[in-house]
């Protein structure tokens, strides 16, 4: 990309691709930036700048452990995510020729899909007349319909899981796939049984993808506030849907800019942390 | 150190990959002790002795037998051998010392145990002081030493090493072939050397097998695979080897005459039977060394003689080789060996010349 306009030398191109960052990203970050120090009163807007957003968020006891709770549940979500798709990815990387990558597309179907529709699915299953609850009624392991599934935190938790379990699979996957086929031969040949090959070779140099797929998922869930709306209920509340309803019920832009702020202070901690963490040593000089 | 006992034996080994049959029925012996070099072009089947060896392919026929037991079904991990990878397969997420350590910690070795072998295995390719390095962090060269001390750790019956210098340059290639060598008489175990350098294989080998195609060519001395071809593939395989086609003329003793456009040439067979048995007429080459032909007569009624006009001198430092467009009207183009010298050789383009090499470096192989 970049040899291709050194050789062309075209400004126009060279400033469209600084250009379209800053305008559609940038600006609307910065915009939120702006607008977090503004604040409302009975729907009017006003624009001088306070701090007061801010000191509404720390001082105010619901926000705080609203935001520690969304984070355990997306560390969570992250760590099933891994759990589930470790095995699938260590699978599929373990396939030769066409067949891997025709099982790895097939994977990453249901991410064409729609996100609300794949939620509907997974709350019909997961619901009191759903396909979980009346299998466990017919295998007569319970006589009543769980509740324990639906509209509550671990329905967030498990529809997250399975809706993010693609994101965690394919850096792990890519991880795998470039452990060189001669260091597991290596490793066989010292006398290495294969579990010792997978504890101490594929799964060390496994771990930059599994720290990447950690913090794609922590990312992606922690932002999302569709997910909870639908299936968390009354208790199922998030970070994310308090956002969701500052610009919403309650009109209030400012604040809800200033709890973005927050959490897009978050994600990009948690993407740092993820970098330092999953900095291959090896290559290291 | 070598010794006549037998250490690993390939009984009629095949593999064939699909359709392609890579290697057709393989004998080889390897002995005791010995520096055993596999030595052939690419595609000719000597890493796929080695990996069957290894245990990383079985073999698609055919035995093979450690001390006279056949491994063929055992796995890598059970196998005393262990092996020097082409890009050393080191890992990278270790250190010189845990590499090194691996092949003990996986055996369950106790630590202190493995800190005194590191110790030692290091010392021995001389690399002590890099032990809390990462691959990375090393020179071809060392990574090298470092992939030769981690298969020696562990004291195996035999170790493999599948062109472990391909990728040095040619003045740390040298290094390390002696380097090979001695380390391979200092701790007397048998190494298995795969490699498609002529002269790799004559610098370190004990013995050396030529693969062509599937095929043992020939299995000999360093000594014997270069002067004493088996095959005309051996003959052009090892360097500018002169051959000139002819047919076999009558036999006497160790000697034997074959008719070619040069005349009638004097050729030692000694040691191969099967060139005194063949049938008088059959086709057949004289083969010299360009480095046996001398400009001068020792005056013998026995030598083999030649003339010609030089065609060309190539000045390749220590030698000059020198093309001859010999015989009469069927010529024969031959390459002579000549020292440089300061002033330059004794021949000129253009100029006649008179050859002569003794029978016993006239050796014949049949087409």
């Amino acid at each position: 990309m970049s040899a291709v306009l050194r050789q062309s030398g075209a400004w126009p191109a060279r400033i469209a691709v600084f250009a379209y960052p800053l305008a559609f990203i940038l600006f609307p970050l910065a915009a939120f930036l702006a607008y977090s120090f503004f604040w409302t009163e009975h729907g009017t807007m006003s624009y001088a700048l306070t701090l007061g957003n801010y000191q509404r968020f720390f001082t105010d006891p619901v926000f705080l452990p609203v935001l520690w709770q969304t984070c355990v549940l997306c560390f969570e979500v992250a760590i099933l995510t891994i759990l589930a798709g470790y095995p699938v990815a260590y699978f599929l990387a373990g396939l030769k020729g066409r067949k891997r990558y025709v099982l790895l597309m097939l994977m990453l179907v249901p991410l064409l899909m729609s996100y609300v529709i794949k939620i509907y699915a997974i709350r019909s299953i997961l619901g009191g007349n759903g396909v979980l609850n009346r299998t466990l009624i017919w295998l007569g392991v319970i006589d009543d319909p769980l509740t324990f599934f639906v509209f509550n935190l671990n329905a967030v938790l498990l529809t997250l899981t399975v809706l993010l379990i693609p994101f965690a699979v394919l850096p792990i996957f890519l991880s795998l796939e470039r452990i060189p086929r001669n260091l597991i031969d290596a490793s066989a040949d010292l006398g290495a049984s294969a579990a010792q090959t997978f504890l101490r070779v594929i799964l060390p140099l496994s771990l930059p993808g599994v720290v990447t797929a950690l913090t794609f998922v922590f990312v992606l869930a922690i932002g999302d506030f569709l997910t909870p709306q639908m299936v968390g209920g009354q208790s199922g509340f998030t970070f994310g849907r308090i956002i969701y309803s500052q610009f919403g019920t309650a009109f209030n832009w400012p604040f809800g800019a200033a709890l973005s702020v927050i959490l897009a202070i978050m994600v990009i901690g948690a993407i740092a942390i993820g970098t330092v963490f999953g900095r291959d040593r090896s290559a290291g000089r | 150190m070598t010794t006549e006992r037998l250490l690993l034996e390939l009984k009629a080994v095949s593999k064939s990959f699909g359709q392609t049959e890579v290697l057709q029925r393989i004998d080889l012996a390897v002995r005791d002790g010995e520096f055993i070099t596999i030595l052939g072009p690419s595609g000719s089947g000597k890493t796929t002795i080695l990996r069957m060896i290894g245990g990383f392919e079985s073999p698609s026929s055919g035995e093979i037998l450690l001390d006279g037991a056949d491994i063929s079904a055992l796995p890598i991990n059970k196998r005393p051998f262990n092996t020097v990878f082409q890009d050393y397969a080191l890992f990278p997420h270790m250190t010189v010392a845990a590499n090194v350590g691996y092949g003990l910690k996986v055996r369950g070795v106790k630590n202190a145990e493995i800190e005194t072998r590191v110790g030692e295995a290091l010392q021995l390719v001389a690399l002590r002081d890099f032990a809390g390095r990462f691959p990375a962090q090393l020179s071809g060269g060392q990574r090298q030493r470092v992939a030769l001390a981690r298969a020696i750790i562990c004291r195996p019956r035999l170790i493999l090493l599948d062109e472990p210098l391909a990728a040095l340059d040619v003045e740390l290639r040298r290094q390390m072939q002696s380097f090979l060598k001695d380390i391979q008489r200092e701790i007397k175990t048998t190494f298995l050397f795969v490699t498609h350098d002529q002269e790799e294989a004559i610098a370190m080998a004990d013995r050396i097998c030529v693969m062509n195609s599937g095929h043992i060519q020939q299995l000999g001395s360093a000594h014997e695979v270069y002067y004493r071809p088996a095959s005309e593939f051996v003959a052009r395989f090892f360097g500018d080897n002169n051959l000139v086609e002819g047919r076999l003329g009558p036999s006497s003793g160790d000697r034997r005459r074959i008719e070619t456009p040069l005349g009638a040439l004097v050729c030692a067979i000694d040691g191969q039977p099967h060139l005194a048995a063949a049938p008088e007429g059959a086709a057949a080459y004289a083969v010299f060394r360009p480095e046996a032909l001398s400009l001068a007569s020792t005056g013998s009624s026995e030598e083999n003689r030649a003339h010609g006009l030089v065609t060309g001198l190539h000045f390749a430092g220590a030698h000059t080789l020198t093309s001859i467009r010999a015989g009469g009207h069927e010529p024969v183009n031959l390459r002579l060996r000549l020292p440089s010298k300061v002033e330059g050789v004794a021949l000129r383009a253009g100029e006649a010349a008179d050859l002569y090499w003794r029978p016993s470096e006239c050796r014949l192989v049949l087409k």
